[in-house]
């Protein structure tokens, strides 16, 4: 699982540094942040969907390739949080899943 | 009613020779024609690595076909075929015309929002118009 996790961070990763502003750094001086002093404060990088960076109006449940990396290696779907998928196109990635998972072009569970 | 526009993969045990998998494939078609369906796309995948196992199988021979039909009772027919088919092992039949026509539907509103706003658009094409008096001088000169 945590290697599932690991590739996903590297995707998003070139896009994270202009997305938030404060480039340095130590004790990331937001706003919010004097109550919590002391602790240390995560620059979060933003997830962007992929699905709408590439603008796609369906998404194919054939493709087994794009779908692979939203699945963990137990095959479990990935929730939004840790893809960065949207709403919209999580919801059409299940369905597409859940198809692929049909025909037995994605695993419903690990095998042993 | 309107058309409907269905996908059908099915997978063959992975033995099976080829001239078998067209046999399949040619009743498929028939029955089809037959019920008023006409197939759009017959596409043979090949040997593929299933993601689990079926019928304790690891291997199957995937066949893709899209047909279109104006009633529903055609799937019924051709998935009893599949059934009672011997080198079937798996079918699914997926309606897509929903689907596609939300697609098509979200492209167009895509192209008509990238017509009413052609910001753009107007930068390029203020180089565009640059090289054509490059072109009368050149053909002046």
């Amino acid at each position: 699982m945590a290697d599932e996790r690991a590739p996903q961070q590297h995707n998003s990763a070139p896009s994270g540094p202009s997305g938030p502003s404060s480039g340095p750094r130590p004790q990331g001086g937001r706003p919010g942040g004097p109550a919590k002093r002391g602790k240390r404060n995560f620059v979060r990088k933003k997830k962007v969907c992929r699905f709408c960076v590439d603008k796609s109006d369906y998404i194919d449940y054939k493709k087994a390739e794009i779908l692979a990396p939203f699945i963990q290696d137990r095959g479990k779907i990935l929730p939004r949080r840790m893809t960065g998928t949207c709403a919209r196109h999580q919801r059409w990635l299940t369905v597409a899943i859940k198809r692929a998972q049909n025909i037995a072009l994605l695993p419903f569970a690990a095998e042993l | 009613m309107e058309e409907r526009q269905y996908d059908l993969i099915f997978i063959c045990r992975p033995d099976t020779p080829e001239t078998d998998i067209d046999k399949v494939i040619a009743t498929l078609e028939h029955t089809a024609t037959e019920k008023g369906a006409k197939i759009e796309k017959a596409e043979k995948w090949g040997r593929k690595r299933m993601a689990y196992r079926v019928q304790k199988l690891r291997e199957g021979y995937y066949v893709y076909m899209v047909f279109k039909s104006t009633h529903g009772e055609v799937v019924k027919e051709l998935e009893r075929r599949l059934k009672v088919s011997d080198p079937v092992m798996k079918y699914l039949t997926v309606r897509l015309d929903e689907e596609l026509k939300r697609q098509d539907k979200l492209k167009r509103h895509r192209e008509r929002r990238a017509a009413r706003r052609p910001r753009k658009a107007a930068p390029a094409s203020t180089p565009a118009p640059t090289p054509a008096p490059a072109g009368e001088q050149a053909a002046i000169t």
